[in-house]
């Protein structure tokens, strides 16, 4: 294949995976406007999201994935069912349900729910939990890669670095931690509350190879995940760099630290008209 | 003495173990490869010798870090592994208690945990101890608790622990260990109720080491001709209540012995169990008080909380009357 054609096949997956990053945002907004969530975290997350799983998780025989995904950090789950809608996992009559009384479509899901390996929204717990997964694969033989998503808040979560010194010693090369590096803990800026960085360095220090990159460039997050796969003897980390609504300006500008949005705090109809009209420009 | 007694408890000739869980460990691995032994640095101290030597690929080590090993491990079984994760008690439940009841008790994946030194059974007083370890798991929804009472039952209940569905705690044994049971005619089963001596006097139930020191205080009071009987109980959950229920309601007096805090574990149990039903007999419970327990061997501690053979023999005859 010639380089020009490589890279533009390059760009048409660019292209793809952006268009669906921007219908993960849409999603994202038509869930959370039912009953409120966590829709700056779930906007903000797409890029990677797309990228994860329609790029980067292999498929299976069964439409499913062969590699495996960890989701930490529970309230996160949104980014997922943003993507699930995509994917066909869940219909999204079923995800407007999130935070309904009596709903499958779990704000912080447990084990077993379609799409979640762990229980998840005890926060810290993923990082050991996917350790532990990657490790097993290995025992068997298996070529089975593990992403474990977590966020800069659960880096202030001892059992994180139980986690990491674990997967280092043990040079746990199928594991790749994604840090969703937003400076947001459950009260305000992490960098305030208790600061987490430099966060490449410390996973450095523990036997990763780390990146820090912006959690919203696809051209970015694609690199990561190749870099990753070109390392065998470590654990590798790549440390997104977000903010909240990322790719929706008028609800960045009103709620830029919004860790949970009710229904009434948003303008979701302008949220929408703006995300519709970025679908409607990359479509074109 | 009952029939029972007799075909369940072994001869005179009781023999000692001075490492049950390297046998119990080596056998298992040796015989099942999808079990993983995992520690938190305190191998040694729990008798995992011979897997590390023999079968490197069937244990592994997470460091000083409890709360990383039932996470880890949770994570081992969702690789399609069986993880026996150890370490003592106090550290398995007080130390990683969310570990345990997020990573493994919200699983339907075999999760089994050991727990040694349980109770008393530790020199170093309050931190290496663990008399709440009982009723910390068994407030777990669907978890299983086992407190075995010997070698034998303790090799028999982890065999069986390794085909459980979810997660199951078990407390360990360690050091030199008595095989009180009939090797030949014991066979544990989940939630099943053994009794150890029959009689028509003052009931007593026990679990786990403090099985032992009932039937230490039963020798004395049979030397007594003081009528008793013994009922232990392995399976702290699921419980067998009918079980517990005819037991106690045959008797008019019934004492509880458990190497635990009075509150939460095998007496509250009984007694949970027996008011359900409602005027049932009194219930008096023996085991650790509203007190941190004393440091040193475990005669010294258990004479400071009157609970060695003698005194144990005593308060039961004062329960009973005679």
């Amino acid at each position: 294949m010639s380089s020009a054609i490589e890279s533009g096949s390059n760009q048409k997956r660019i292209r793809e995976l952006k268009l669906l990053a921007a219908k993960i945002r849409r999603n994202v907004l038509d869930i959370c406007m039912q009953r409120g969530g966590y829709a700056g975290q779930g906007v903000a997350l797409a890029d990677i999201a797309a990228c994860l799983y329609f790029d980067e998780l292999r498929e299976d025989d069964n439409n499913w994935f062969h590699d495996r995904f960890v989701l930490s950090n529970g309230h996160d789950a949104i980014m997922c069912y943003g993507a699930f809608a995509e994917h066909g996992a869940y219909t999204m009559d079923a995800l407007r349900t999130y935070n309904a009384d009596g709903t499958v479509v779990d704000q912080s899901p447990i084990e077993g729910q379609l799409g979640f390996e762990i229980t998840a929204g005890s926060l810290g717990q993923g990082p050991s939990q996917s350790a532990g997964i990657a490790y097993g694969e290995r025992l068997k033989g298996s070529d089975k890669r593990v992403y474990c998503l977590f966020s800069d808040g659960e880096l202030q979560e001892g059992n994180v670095w139980e986690a990491a010194m674990f997967a280092g010693h043990q040079k746990l090369s199928n594991l790749v931690y994604i840090i969703d590096n937003n400076d947001l803990g459950a009260t305000g800026s992490t960098a305030t509350t208790l600061s987490v960085e430099p966060v490449p360095e410390k996973f450095e220090s523990f036997g990763f190879a780390a990146r820090r990159i912006n959690g919203n460039s696809i051209e970015e997050i694609l690199a990561a995940f190749e870099e990753a796969k070109s390392i065998r003897d470590k654990p590798y980390v790549m440390i997104c760099d977000t903010r909240l609504f990322v790719g929706i300006d008028c609800l960045q500008k009103t709620l830029p630290m919004a860790h949970y949005v009710a229904k009434a705090q948003a303008d979701w109809q302008a949220g929408l008209a703006e995300i519709e009209a970025t679908i409607e420009a990359l479509s074109q | 003495m009952s029939k029972q007694s007799d075909y369940l408890l072994a001869s005179e000739a009781r023999s000692i173990n001075s490492a049950p869980f390297d046998g119990i460990s080596h056998e298992l691995c040796s015989r099942r490869k999808d079990v993983i032994m995992m520690s938190a640095d305190l191998s040694k101290y729990t008798q995992l010798d011979s897997v590390k030597r023999d079968f490197p690929d069937q244990h592994l080590e997470v460091g000083m870090a409890e709360q990383n090993l039932l996470s880890v491990a949770a994570g081992v079984s969702k690789a399609g592994f069986v993880p026996v994760a150890t370490t003592f008690a106090c550290y398995a439940t007080r130390r990683a208690y969310d570990q345990m009841l997020v990573c493994m008790g919200t699983s339907p994946l075999t999760n089994v945990v050991i727990g040694f030194t349980p109770g008393i059974a530790n020199p170093a007083r309050i931190h290496h101890q663990a008399a709440e370890d009982l009723g910390m798991v068994r407030a777990i929804p669907n978890a299983t608790v086992i407190d075995p009472m010997d070698a034998t039952e303790f090799g028999q209940a982890l065999n069986a622990a390794v085909d459980l569905p979810g997660l199951v705690y078990m407390r360990g044994h360690r050091g030199n260990t008595p095989c009180l049971l009939n090797t030949g005619h014991y066979q544990f089963e989940l939630g099943k109720t053994y009794q150890l001596r029959g009689g028509r006097g003052i009931g007593i139930i026990a679990t786990g080491h403090a099985t032992q020191w009932a039937l230490e205080a039963c020798d004395i009071l049979e030397q007594e001709n003081i009528d008793h009987s013994l009922l232990h109980v392995p399976t702290i959950k699921p419980v067998n209540e009918a079980e517990i229920a005819d037991y106690c309601f045959a008797h008019e007096q019934v004492v509880t012995i458990e190497n635990h805090q009075i509150v939460t574990g095998l007496g509250s149990l009984v007694a949970e169990i027996v008011s359900n039903i409602g005027r049932g007999p009194r219930i008096t419970r023996l085991g650790v008080p509203n007190t941190w327990a004393p440091g040193g061997t475990l005669p010294y501690i258990r004479e400071q909380l009157e609970l060695d053979a003698i005194q144990l023999a005593k308060r039961i005859k004062e329960v009973s009357g005679e």
